[in-house]
């Protein structure tokens, strides 16, 4: 656990949590806290348990074991003082198909104190939706459906926001949109954001810290920023020649890879290779440095196992 | 943490922004309207029916329609929200589940009212305009009763009867998930009682007296002390009233515990 989580109270504490249905254990023994202020990736293959988790923080399903502590209150034992300090969308965001947008936005705000008509108005220019938001959502697309399912999750301000996989059936610009908006959220309004995905180049850019799951296990929590460091030095380096083959004699190690040569270099050694090549009469077109992805490391981690 | 009418209130607006809805209540006014004009067309001069007789065969017909709806209605209360999967968005809001069902429950109940309203509305105006006087062959006075009296006595009993299939519906729908399940489940009870009745005859079998099946009609005792199997009028209602109290705990116990994984 990182240092800071002690000084700063964590927004939402997963205490040991354990999920069993019967013989099969979905869920087990995990400890999470998720500090405030940040968005906050839950990451992990199919079937690792991570609409469970978030099903538990809702208080959806149960808790075999442990306990789940939103702003300090239990979501066992007060439920309604701790999930008054959530918005959330779980799976697919559904809607009552029978009834418009934003009278299904009236439904949510309804069973709320304090949201205005002009707070409706508001999440919906915020999400993007003024324009259809009195359409009858079985007009919805996916896409607008998942915009409209973010809007009820932020009728009431809620401190901890709770995505499952947010980015599904968005299209590109909705998916740039919803980063934009979550940060937005995140530094204007000190929303907590936690967002769950099995896209890890979405987590990448989207997230300050990951946590990484699977088969119900919590395996690592990563802060990215240090990811992305950690992996500078010695970083793979991508000799794009003429003639890979030479190009391994002369330097004696690497891999031949289409159309050049994948070497591990540290900085310095980059420039002498380059140069080494350009004496030996080697075309160099271009030296790229090939670092880690999230997904190798996120792979390298889980193993590439499959759906356990 | 808010306002439990808000919640009646959105339950209402679930049930009555659904054009499915209005169809019912259409077609139940339809009917109500139409049998007492067809009893009128289709009886000649020398027979006279009269405005209560009318107006009683008609709701005796119509309520078998308004138990049907009223039972579709009470079957998607909880299931449609498991089919929808809007159950999980109606479940993370700062409210109990149990004052959640209870709003589903209360805005069922509203929902058998205005029918049974429309009904008699439409049945009475209906009767009113086609029949000739009050009195018909049956005279003026039913085992003590007065007609007005005896119809609106026979339409209490019919309402405790659908108000009994939709706690069922209710019940089944909460426990099952199912809307399916629950509607030919409450309606079977419903049309199949009299055979369970007449298999297990509460006069031949003591245990027959504690089936909900021998009770749920009690217009036998608007006109007779005893019904069958010699039960009193208070000992049905008894009956009903712990077989009502078991299906609301079953109801709500299921409701509170159950994992929601749709």
């Amino acid at each position: 656990m990182p240092n800071t989580a002690e000084v700063v109270k964590p927004v939402a504490s997963l205490m040991g949590v354990t999920k069993r249905i019967g013989s099969k254990t979905l869920i087990s023994d995990l400890t999470l806290d998720i500090p405030p202020g940040q968005i906050f990736g839950f990451l992990g293959p199919n079937g690792a348990g991570k609409t469970t988790t978030i099903r538990m923080m809702v208080g959806l399903i149960s808790i075999s074991r442990g306990d789940i502590l939103i702003c300090g209150r239990s979501i066992k034992d007060h439920f309604e003082e701790a999930i008054a300090n959530v918005g959330a969308i779980v799976e697919n965001p559904e809607m009552y198909k029978f009834l418009t947008g934003y009278q299904n936005l009236r439904q949510y705000a309804r069973m709320v104190p304090g949201v205005t008509k002009e707070r409706i108005n508001e999440v919906v220019e915020l999400v993007g939706l003024s324009q259809r938001i009195n359409d009858r959502v079985k007009t919805y697309s996916l896409g607008m459906r998942q915009r409209l399912g973010v809007a009820q999750a932020l009728l009431h301000r809620p401190k901890l926001l709770i995505l499952d996989e947010p980015t599904n059936g968005l299209d590109p610009q909705g998916i740039r949109e919803l980063r934009d908006y979550l940060r937005k959220l995140c530094q204007t309004e000190g929303t907590t954001v936690f967002v769950s995905s099995h896209l890890l180049s979405e987590m990448e850019l989207m997230c300050d810290s990951v946590a990484i799951i699977q088969n119900g296990r919590l395996i690592d929590v990563k802060q990215l920023k240090t990811v992305g460091d950690a992996a500078v030095p010695v970083s793979q380096t991508f000799f794009e020649v003429d003639n890979p083959e030479a190009a391994l004699a002369q330097i004696g190690q690497g891999v031949i890879m289409e159309g050049g040569l994948a070497v591990d270099a540290v900085r310095e050694e980059i420039a002498e290779l380059n140069a080494k090549l350009v004496a030996a009469g080697i075309k160099v077109y271009s030296i790229k440095a090939m670092s880690r992805s999230l997904e190798d490391q996120f792979l390298e981690i889980t193993g590439g196992e499959g759906i356990g | 943490m808010g306002e439990f009418a808000s919640l009646i209130h959105n339950e209402n607006i679930k049930i009555f922004r659904r054009l499915r809805t209005w169809i019912m209540l259409v077609l139940l006014a339809l009917m109500s309207a139409l049998f007492p004009a067809l009893i009128h067309f289709t009886t000649n001069g020398s027979n006279v029916v009269g405005l209560w007789d009318s107006f009683r065969t008609t709701v005796t017909i119509a309520f078998f329609l308004n138990t049907i709806f009223t039972a579709l209605v009470a079957a998607d209360s909880v299931a449609g929200e498991f089919t929808w999967g809007t159950i999980k968005l109606l479940l993370i809001r700062p409210w109990s589940r149990s004052k959640i069902l209870l709003s589903k429950y209360i805005s069922l109940v509203i929902f058998s009212l205005v029918s049974t309203g429309v009904l008699i509305l439409f049945g009475y105006g209906s009767a009113f305009i086609f029949s000739s006087g009050a009195a018909g062959i049956s005279g003026d006075m039913v085992m003590g009763w007065g007609q007005g009296e005896y119809v609106f006595m026979l339409i209490l009993c019919s309402y405790i009867e659908l108000f009994l299939t939709a706690a069922i519906a209710f019940m089944i729908s909460s426990v099952f998930r199912s809307s399916g399940l629950a509607i030919v489940l409450s309606l079977s009870i419903m049309f199949t009682k009299d055979i369970f009745i007449a298999i297990f005859n509460p006069d031949r079998y003591e245990w027959a007296n504690y089936l909900i099946f021998a009770h749920m009609n009690l217009s036998n005792y608007v006109v007779s002390d005893t019904g069958p199997g010699g039960a009193t009028l208070g000992f049905a209602i008894a009956v009903l009233a712990v077989y009502y109290v078991v299906f609301m705990a079953v109801s709500w116990i299921v409701f509170r515990k159950r994992d929601v994984a749709a």
